[in-house]
């Protein structure tokens, strides 16, 4: 089967449930993601205000100016704003990854990038308004340059948010980007940038309306000042909806009308009040404040119209292929819950254990080379039964592998653990004894025509030392092995003599006489090391 | 499978949530629990004795620690679902349809946390006389809350080291209160309390004037950090005891990691000398020699971070292979899918990848094979990088080691795919390892150019 998805495991909650969940949550986080977004805009825009003010009055009113600092006044709250946010956020998320897995984590995947750099806008913006807002009276410029970076790592938030989701609404786009990546699509920057400048617009309305309401009591100019905001946020917002209303890429649903007339009836109220209000005495917050509620949750059903739409017609083929998938699969739990307390049942905390199961498969039960993946490598596993070596040889192996072969680095096991592998094979072949006597008395003659046909063609990769490290041998990979720490059984010896090492540089050496190839397996166990010596 | 796969380049998906994690944790453990808990200390002794100067100490510290709370503890707290969303989407959504509940839970848990920490802080000044002891009561609040916090969130972070239970009942209660939830707590709160300690203490020490009650305090203070360390060594202990002996073995590698591993007195005594530092400072405290205690408070705090940034390391690694125990593999692949794909491939059941790649060429099928097996842990070039993994193995090595990985590396899942799959991908990472392709955007699939070099 070859179809998208839903997760498998089964929802926890009812459907119905987490949408409702999830409309409630995301509407309480956006009511203070927007006051979190109008306080950052306004705190800036007084400072600005206050610069400006300062320079254009000069040396008569610094005075009245500096008393102003409103923005020290706006900004104060963005601590508790964005905190509540921020919290307020992580119920959505939750909710909309259980309720909309695929198409959020979609979206979200092809965003990756943009999507983690989240985290270091939230961080920013959050630590430099906060600094701004706490007492921090640094220089002009300073301030300029810290609300800077603070804003616009705080307005990029929203905008990435919005891209996200624009993304996870239209799923018919994702092969595309997934393939091609992002095309510049002029219907969707259109929608994305509406959208956008909709909740920065909203944030401004509801920024203002916050601080009008609740930081400026017994300050008429700030509330004034407050107030053209609204207004004027509130008229940018009729603007950019009309221009959302046609950007939109589904035909609205009779019921999102329904909501669009109610929010647009109420802001029109809004607006009316405000502008009524500009030049006089106080708006009454139990007028306006449930107006604002009312417009949001209007607003959001409209939002949520939309995806529902656009999640509607993906849900049902996401559910329906997982509950295929799922029964496909339940053929193997029992085989998979079998082979999990299989392995739990294994630890690897001895010798022969770890021999069992990282080491047999090639090397064989008994040591003969011949593990169930043996014939899969040219160059043979290690006969490790026939190995006659030290401690400190077969740990360096262990711990570092052989290039050239299949033989990988076991550095991940702790010493002791390889420790107990060498106790193990010793334990089980003497791989740490001497090599058996040959089997016959080799005849000084053939010792001496051994030693020849060493010097003049075994030496040039072995060295005459035998440890393996000649100008020749440099090159090769896996190398010669070093004979004064290594040896082989007699006969198994005797047989790479004659036949080499497949798929490495030892060659095979049929045609030399039996007796001179006794000869150098006899040599060879001579350069061993005597026991002790350095 | 399900999801467009994208890799954190370089770094790798694993360290780049460890980071978010632990830089996390060091704020939500450190000082949301900490801290916070050594301040309403402060105010509540303060209260008690009508001792201006602590409740005038408390004051002054609680301004900056709401701000790092907030700014940090709860941004790289979100991070976290951040960063695992848009690099393990498979997991992080399968974990969210087991612990929906106490996730949602402590959601409501963490805003009333941040509402109480709010309004503990900006009604500090208001709420004095007659109604001081609604604030001591709020100040009381939260630290339960913050603890309720960690309890929730240790459920789901124990469940990973689950032997028993879970993989055979699929309960939600097994999930939760697996074996190493009330060890695991234990430590988390000692921690806590100690990394919260040290902070207080390195505050008291760098910016008290009074003398007299900066010996006070210090005294106070290090009696804390003195008693929480010894809970940390004992918790510690009783953790590594209850965890399950095959997830055990993995500890080894994920103390000493990967070169540093073989050497392993080194480890022990960098271990011993942390703690002793941490218990010489409390020692140094109750003894109110303070230039000797100002010399070791960051260190002391230092130490507690290593530690705590340990916990985490080994508790994410020894897991091993897999993210959901007898359910899921680190890769995200289920171990029913493992055993499906065995007899009928994984390319042919990857929805994105035959999407993506209508005429796919072996390099396509080794890359893809790659990314979905190996993509969660090992880079093309970053950390972990797997030609390292295979520096001067030959293919038909490659392809053995890439069939026995979950017996040969007991922290590793195994290849999921057929055997014709298996030897797709050995090739190509043979050809990656002799460096014969070019590399594409590492981040994305496929992370080679269509072409050979």
């Amino acid at each position: 089967m070859n179809a998208l998805h839903d997760i498998l495991l089964p929802s926890p909650v009812p459907e119905t449930l987490v949408r409702g969940l999830l409309f409630a949550a995301f509407a309480l986080h956006l009511l203070f993601v927007l006051m979190m977004l109008g306080t950052g805009i306004l705190g800036f825009g007084y400072f600005l205000q206050a610069w400006w003010g300062q320079e254009l009055a000069g040396a008569e009113r610094p005075a009245l100016v500096s008393e102003l600092r409103w923005d020290k006044h706006v900004l104060r709250m963005f601590l508790i704003h964005k905190s509540l946010a921020v919290v307020l956020g992580v119920g959505p998320l939750l909710l909309i990854q259980v309720a909309f897995s695929i198409p959020f984590f979609t979206a979200v995947t092809l965003f990756a990038p943009a999507w983690l750099l989240i985290i270091l806008f939230l961080i920013t913006a959050s630590l430099s308004f906060d600094a701004l807002g706490h007492k921090m009276y640094v220089h002009h410029y300073a301030h300029l340059a810290i609300g800077v970076v603070a804003l616009v790592a705080l307005l990029a938030i929203p905008g990435l948010f919005v891209a996200v989701l624009v993304s996870a609404e239209n799923p018919d786009r994702w092969a595309a980007v997934v393939r091609e990546g992002f095309a510049f699509d002029p219907r969707l920057v259109v929608h994305w940038t509406f959208r956008y400048l909709h909740v920065l617009g909203a944030g401004l309305v509801f920024g203002a309306a916050f601080h009008y309401f609740f930081t400026s009591r017994g300050d008429p100019d700030r509330k004034r000042s407050l107030l053209k905001w609204m207004l004027g946020g509130l008229l940018a917002q009729v603007v950019i909806g009309a221009g959302l209303f046609f950007s939109l890429l589904r035909e609205p649903t009779p019921a999102a009308y329904a909501y669009l007339l109610v929010g647009a009836a109420l802001a029109a109220v809004v607006i009316g009040l405000a502008a009524f209000h500009v030049g006089g005495a106080p708006m009454s917050a139990r007028i306006v404040l449930p107006c604002l509620v009312v417009l949001l949750v209007s607003m959001l059903l409209v939002r949520q119209g939309f995806q529902d739409a656009a999640f509607g017609s993906l849900m049902p083929d996401l559910k329906r292929n997982a509950e295929a998938y799922r029964l496909k699969l339940a053929q193997h739990s029992d085989e998979a819950v079998q082979s999990y307390k299989e392995h739990i049942r294994i630890v690897y905390d001895n010798g022969q254990t770890i021999y069992a199961r990282s080491c047999a498969f090639c090397h064989g039960d008994g040591g003969q080379g011949d593990g169930p993946d043996a014939h899969y490598l040219q160059t043979p596993p290690e006969r490790l039964a026939d190995v006659r070596s030290t401690k400190a040889y077969l740990y360096d192996k262990l711990v570092h592998g052989v290039a050239g072969s299949a033989m990988p680095y076991f550095s991940y096991f702790s010493p002791p653990k390889i420790a107990g592998v060498i106790e193990h094979l010793d334990a089980t072949w003497h791989v740490l004894s001497v090599p058996s006597p040959l089997p016959a008395r080799v005849s000084h003659a053939d010792m001496a025509a051994a030693a020849k046909e060493y010097d003049s063609t075994c030496a040039r990769c072995h060295g005459t030392d035998g440890r393996g490290t000649t100008p020749a041998s440099k090159a090769l990979a896996p190398a010669p092995p070093d004979f004064t720490a290594y040896s082989l059984q007699p006969q198994w010896a005797f047989d790479v003599i004659r036949s080499g090492y497949a798929s490495t540089a030892m060659a095979g050496f049929p045609s030399l006489p039996e007796g001179v190839r006794w000869g150098l397996v006899q040599a060879l166990s001579e350069k061993r090391r005597p026991a002790g010596s350095p | 499978m399900d999801f467009p796969y994208f890799q954190f380049p370089w770094l790798g998906d694993g360290l780049v949530i460890a980071i978010t994690a632990v830089v996390h944790v060091i704020i939500s453990h450190g000082v949301a629990i900490g801290v916070m808990t050594m301040i309403f200390l402060a105010e509540y002794i303060g209260w008690r004795r009508r001792d201006e100067r602590y409740e005038a100490f408390a004051k002054a510290a609680v301004k900056p620690t709401v701000i790092i709370i907030t700014g940090l503890g709860a941004m790289t707290g979100v991070g976290i679902w951040f960063t695992t969303s848009a690099l393990v989407p498979a997991g992080i959504g399968s974990m969210l349809r087991l612990f929906f509940w106490p996730w949602f839970v402590e959601w409501a848990v963490f805003v009333s946390e941040v509402v109480v920490l709010l309004v503990y802080y900006f009604a500090w000044d208001a709420w004095q006389g007659p109604r001081k002891k609604r604030h001591i009561y709020l100040g009381a609040a939260y630290v339960v809350l913050a603890c309720l916090s960690a309890v929730l969130i240790t459920g789901i972070l124990g469940f990973m080291l689950t032997s028993d239970g879970w993989p055979w009942g699929r309960e939600f209660w097994q999930a939760f209160l697996n074996p190493s939830f009330v060890p695991q707590l234990a430590w988390r709160l000692a921690e806590s309390f100690a990394l919260g300690a040290a902070f207080i203490m390195a505050a008291l020490l760098f910016f008290q004037r009074d003398v007299v009650f900066r010996g006070e305090a210090l005294r106070l203070y290090s009696a804390v950090l003195g008693v929480s360390a010894a809970l940390m060594a004992l918790t510690g202990a009783w953790w590594f005891q209850v965890v399950p002996s095959s997830f055990k073995t993995h500890a080894a590698f994920a103390f000493q990691m990967m070169t540093g591993m073989q050497d392993r007195p080194w480890f022990w005594t960098a271990h011993l000398v942390l703690m002793g530092l941490v218990g010489l400072t409390a020692a140094v405290g109750l003894l109110r020699w303070r230039l000797l205690a100002k010399v070791l408070a960051i260190p002391a705090a230092v130490s507690l971070i290593i530690f705590l940034a340990e916990f985490e390391w080994v508790r994410e690694f020894i897991r091993g292979p897999y993210l959901m125990p007898g359910y899921m593999y680190a890769n995200t692949v289920l171990l029913s899918e493992h055993e499906l794909f065995k007899h009928e491939g994984m390319l042919t059941h990857a929805y994105w990848y035959n999407q993506t790649v209508p005429k796919p060429t072996p390099e396509d099928q080794g890359a893809f094979l790659f990314a979905q097996n190996c993509g969660t842990c090992h880079t093309i070039g970053g950390r972990n990088d797997i030609r390292a993994r295979f520096r001067g193995r030959p293919e038909d090595g490659i392809f053995v080691m890439i069939g026995r990985t979950e017996e040969m590396v007991p922290f590793m899942p195994a290849f999921s795919g057929t055997d014709d799959e298996r030897a797709q991908l050995a090739r190509f990472l043979s050809k990656l390892e002799q460096n014969a392709y070019k590399l594409g955007a590492p981040a994305r699939y496929p992370p080679v150019g269509a072409e050979e070099r």
